[in-house]
């Protein structure tokens, strides 16, 4: 089996990497995802986060979906994960652990009860759906320009309704953040 | 002269037959190829960067009446390998307090992404190292990388300066990205695809036989180009938006704890990360490779792609040399109050100027759609001042 592999590695190294390519970007998702929830310390929990946005994002490109990878990659490297890091460093950064000790006590029983219920309950209504009994279509890559026009025509009353949602956040944002001028 | 132009490609391809007549596997020369194309954009990268850095020095110098580097070799040009060495054997400082291991890793994370993005510039015709389809969005998406590394750089160093030179590079990056991705989508829309080949395929031919299609020679074309230009100012640290590395005030900012060869790391990918964005500003709204006279198309298109991303970085170095640094709250103001709106205002221009034909008449439209909104911020920005002329006492 290993001599199979390492016989294709050298006659055809694109198939050898495209192959094992894929589960590299999940192994790390999944041991950036575990740390993030495990280190104490918030930045590097927040960096471990990073790591495991990114990995998702390579992980999507991997399975061909190159529109959503660089997408995950733009909006939650680029924004999300930098949002949560001015909101560690303008609240209270000398409260901030200094240590990557693990928790004690009944808090990671409880946060783990929390997610395997979490976990169940999505996996229910995931398996009693409709979707789960259409049969899975093969390997979709659409490209961008076809996004662009569903999302433009067939999906266009719910990209609307999402603007106004964001905008409507946004604009609660700046009220909450604006100063009052008569206190 | 169609030698020269394919010169690149047919090289990487006598070379790689070579190989095959030894005995090579296929699927081995595959790869062997790629790495090719790899080593050479990175190294003429790599050769533009100790150019610049030399470059740089000597034209500041020149605007400011001084000789510059002149002692390393003929004109002071050997000075990027002295600068080299002196860099590879000073001592590399690491505070007792830092963070070590992301204190190491953030010059590693930084260029990463300033790597990343060459490889979907079109450098020629028919010379794209990777044909993305959504080029573009990769360009931003993977430059995004950029920003956790100088926030790892500053917080990993456990100094006060280096948090708030990151604090403030940060803000400035994620205000400015916005004005800078939206005069890029005015590109992409018009050429109708987010493939960079394809925005400078839009591009070629000439309009009265002498006039280049490029973007820029459009109303809201010139005005999203003068936005971009000005995001990728800011995007890449540069004066007068370095306040994230403002000397007078933060020492260096994110780089203050760093030294050695860490330093050199963040130097060369802020280099390479400007050349990147010099690059995207070239394919946008210059025209790519192409030539901008018809009877200069005999000049191979590469040099032409070099030759205006060297132009572009040349502005660059002159901007440095005469503008002074902003404040923060201006710089922030000026982002969020007026190249926001008006990367609105060149998107709806561009809009306009597509469904009016894209003929003459539809130039005119698209100035009034973009003129009006720049009167109006700009006159609203300005009324606030009384701007005289002032006199310097000691220089007449």
């Amino acid at each position: 089996m290993i001599c199979e592999s390492l016989k294709t590695c050298f006659d055809d190294p694109g198939k050898f990497l495209g192959e094992w390519f894929v589960l590299l970007p999940a192994l790390v998702l999944l041991l950036a995802a575990a740390a993030a929830v495990v280190l104490r310390n918030l930045i590097h929990a927040t960096l471990c986060l990073t790591l495991s946005f990114i990995a998702l994002g390579i992980l999507f490109i991997a399975l061909g979906a190159e529109f959503v990878g660089f997408v995950q990659l733009l909006v939650y490297v680029g924004a999300v994960a930098m949002l949560i890091v001015f909101a560690i460093l303008l609240t209270r950064p000398e409260r901030l652990a200094k240590s990557d000790t693990a928790l004690s006590g009944l808090g990671p029983a409880g946060g783990a009860l929390a997610g395997f219920v979490t976990l169940g309950v999505l996996l229910g209504f995931l398996f009693t759906s409709p979707i789960a009994k259409k049969s899975l279509p093969g390997p979709a890559s659409a490209p961008v320009a076809e996004i662009g026009h569903a999302l433009m025509g067939d999906y266009k009353a719910a990209l609307i309704v999402v603007g106004v949602l964001l905008t409507a956040a946004l604009v609660g944002a700046a009220v909450l953040a604006m100063e009052d001028k008569n206190s | 002269m169609e030698l020269l132009e394919r010169a690149p490609v047919e090289l990487k391809n006598a070379f790689l037959r070579v190989l095959g007549s030894l005995g090579v596997p296929e699927g081995m020369l595959a790869i062997l190829s790629a790495v090719l194309i790899i080593g050479t954009v990175i190294g003429v990268f790599l050769g533009l960067f100790a150019l610049m850095s030399v470059m740089e020095r000597k034209i500041l110098a020149r605007v400011q009446n001084r000789y510059g580097p002149n002692r390393a070799g003929p004109f002071g040009l050997f000075q990027p390998v002295a600068d080299g060495i002196k860099m590879l054997t000073k001592e590399d400082l690491v505070p007792r307090a830092a963070d070590k291991v992301v204190h190491f890793l953030a010059p590693v994370v930084m260029m990463v992404p300033a790597l990343l993005v060459l490889a979907i510039l079109p450098y020629g015709r028919d010379m794209v190292p990777v044909e993305l389809e959504s080029g573009i969005l990769f360009f931003f998406a993977v430059g995004a990388g950029t920003e956790v590394a100088i926030f790892m750089a500053g917080w990993a160093s456990n100094n006060k300066y280096s948090v708030l030179g990151a604090m403030r590079a940060i803000a400035q990056m994620i205000s400015y990205e916005i004005p800078l991705v939206i005069s890029a989508v005015t590109a992409a829309m018009i050429a109708g695809s987010l493939s960079p080949s394809v925005i400078v395929a839009a591009q070629g031919g000439f309009a009265a036989g002498f006039l280049p299609h490029w973007f820029v020679t459009t109303p809201w074309g010139f005005t999203a180009a003068l936005l971009f230009y000005i995001g990728a100012l800011a995007e890449s640290n540069r004066s007068p938006f370095d306040l994230p590395e403002g000397e007078s005030e933060l020492v260096a900012g994110h780089l203050t704890e760093y030294s050695g060869f860490k330093y050199a790391t963040f130097f060369m990918a802020e280099y390479i990360g400007m050349f990147a964005i010099c690059g995207m500003f070239v394919t946008l709204f210059l025209g790519g490779w192409q030539a901008p006279l018809p009877f200069l198309t005999v000049v191979p298109s590469w040099i032409w792609f070099f030759g205006k991303v060297c132009f572009v970085a040349f502005t660059m170095v002159w901007v440095r040399a005469t503008l002074p640094r902003l404040r923060v709250d201006h710089l922030l103001a000026f982002a969020w109050k007026f190249l926001l709106p008006m990367s609105f205002a060149a998107f709806l221009s561009a809009a306009c100027w597509h469904y009016a034909g894209r003929g003459p008449a539809a130039w005119f439209l698209s100035l009034v759609v973009v003129g009006i909104p720049y009167l109006v911020l700009g006159l609203s920005f300005t009324s606030r001042f009384s701007v005289s002329r002032r006199t310097y006492l000691f220089s007449e």
